[in-house]
């Protein structure tokens, strides 16, 4: 595998268990993601998209084929240590924001750093130049109830860049947004990409998956294109 | 008439008393708090006392003044109607004058005994020395003492008390926990360690637990005196009902503190041992 790899899928599927029946969500998918690279998986609900999403964002382990993050199999990593990476290598952006409602904008991007042990000075200076990156500065001190949609993304945004992670995954980033602030939210994945973060994006917006690099398709849990 | 002996200075009477005439070289008599509300007596009056139901040698006393009895647990149901006279002037109204040994008779002798002595040993002595004399020991064996018993008792209370409360918290902080469960999710999503949780968690438990602790110290010691008053008015006695004592607040932190701890852990694990994509609602 080429060093510059981040993350890569090796012939992975994912079956779930249900009282009706075993799922089967993935098939047999093989995917690999740069450093640097902006990938995006579009596909209709239920293709797999979130699932594979999961897996690369080591949330998730494969039923069968592995996944290597940075060269290490992530099945075979102990749940603190995947959780480690996903502190510390991977930021998370969610369709629903997923900010915690009792910390202010500011706490939140700092939470992240905390748990990674970065001293309060840092955080608080790297939770301001964060801020400022996604333009958000005077809404620091704002609980998620009192931002709009695309400031909550926003700062969501800036949570999942807190630790400088090597890959951003994001699954539907704009699902809940209006056109004009999908735009403004895929203007700020183009400069995390443009900084040099790999990303991950699955969607249905086209504006958005039109920016990445490299397109994908999914159908039925395989990738298609 | 009853006396019994409560202490080697005094002696306590109880018996009916009626008001009569002042004399002015009359003895002096204490009379019970409780004794002076029903006879309506004041300091200064004059009663008759007799040492039997027909008035048969009866004299005549000055109220000295009143005292409040000494509560005693062991009788605080009882009605303290009672008076104390010096001891020559109850000798001299209760000796029978056609017997003139009556006036040397004691009926009971209070000891206090060196420390180290041995109670058993020393009433065997005293029984093999001078037969017809019985001795006991006043304080009581731990088995047959009543307030061993009604330790017992409360400690029972306590535990089936703290037990139940115990499964009410935990019900509660599962309650709580699920409540939390799309939290936990993202937190454990973007890489908050189970460690990390299970910490804040106790942590939280532990404030909980204690604030909760301190509330409850807080309201026994505001309820103490209310508590103490309506069975003190009940009982017409200055016997304390409850002391929260510094030893027992302490003790209610000391047992809560863990039990809100163990609680809390035990509701959260129930969300951190399931897979994370499991606790995301759908």
């Amino acid at each position: 595998m080429p060093a510059s790899l981040v993350v890569e899928a090796r012939g992975v599927s994912r079956v779930f268990p249900m009282s009706a029946g075993p799922v089967t969500a993935l098939r047999d998918v093989t995917l690999h993601v740069a450093a640097g690279e902006y990938v995006a998986i579009a596909g209709p609900s239920g293709c797999g998209k979130s699932t594979l999403l999961h897996l690369v964002g080591c949330v998730d382990t494969p039923s069968s084929g592995s996944i290597l993050f940075e060269h290490r199999d992530v099945a075979a990593l102990s749940e603190a240590a995947r959780s480690r990476i996903r502190l510390t290598r991977i930021g998370f952006v969610f369709q629903r924001f997923f900010l915690l409602p009792m910390l202010t904008a500011a706490e939140n991007i700092e939470l992240p750093q905390a748990e990674a042990g970065v001293a309060p000075a840092a955080r608080r200076a790297r939770t301001r130049a964060l801020l400022e990156y996604v333009e958000l500065v005077d809404r620091a001190d704002h609980l998620p109830s009192q931002l709009s949609g695309g400031e909550m993304q926003r700062i969501a945004i800036a949570r999942a860049l807190a630790n400088n992670p090597v890959l951003l995954v994001a699954d539907e980033p704009t699902g809940e947004l209006d056109e004009t602030t999908g735009e403004h939210i895929a203007d700020l994945f183009d400069r995390v990409h443009a900084d040099g973060t790999a990303i991950l994006v699955v969607t249905h917006n086209p504006t958005l998956a039109i920016r990445a690099s490299r397109r994908l398709a999914m159908k039925s849990g395989s990738l298609v294109a | 008439m009853q006396w019994a002996c409560h202490n080697p200075a005094m002696l306590t009477f109880v018996a009916a008393l009626a008001c009569a005439i002042a004399l002015d070289a009359a003895p002096d008599v204490l009379v019970s708090r409780q004794l002076a509300a029903r006879a309506h007596l004041t300091v200064g009056d004059t009663v008759t006392l007799a040492a039997d139901a027909n008035g048969a040698r009866a004299r005549t006393f000055r109220v000295a003044g009143v005292y409040e009895p000494t509560p005693d647990p062991m009788r605080f149901t009882a009605e303290r109607i009672e008076g104390r006279l010096h001891l020559p002037d109850l000798i001299a109204l209760t000796a029978d004058p056609h017997d003139p040994a009556s006036a040397e008779s004691v009926n009971t002798i209070n000891m206090t005994l060196a420390p180290g002595i041995d109670t058993r040993r020393f009433i065997a002595d005293l029984a093999s020395q001078a037969p017809g004399v019985t001795g006991w020991p006043t304080a009581r064996s731990r088995d047959d003492d009543p307030f061993v018993v009604l330790d017992r008792f409360h400690l029972a209370i306590s535990v089936v008390t703290v037990v139940g409360s115990t499964a009410f918290l935990l019900a509660l902080m599962v309650i709580r926990a699920e409540e939390r469960r799309d939290t936990i999710a993202i937190l454990r999503m973007v890489g908050i360690s189970r460690r990390s949780l299970l910490t804040s968690v106790a942590v939280e438990g532990l404030v909980t637990a204690i604030a909760g602790a301190i509330f409850g110290v807080a309201l026994a010691f505001t309820t103490e005196g209310l508590v103490n008053r309506i069975f003190q008015t009940r009982y017409d006695t200055a016997l304390v009902f409850v002391r929260v004592t510094p030893a027992l607040a302490w003790r209610a932190v000391a047992v809560a503190a863990p039990l809100g701890i163990a609680a809390g852990l035990a509701a959260s694990w129930t969300l951190l041992r399931r897979n994370i994509l499991s606790l995301f609602r759908r």
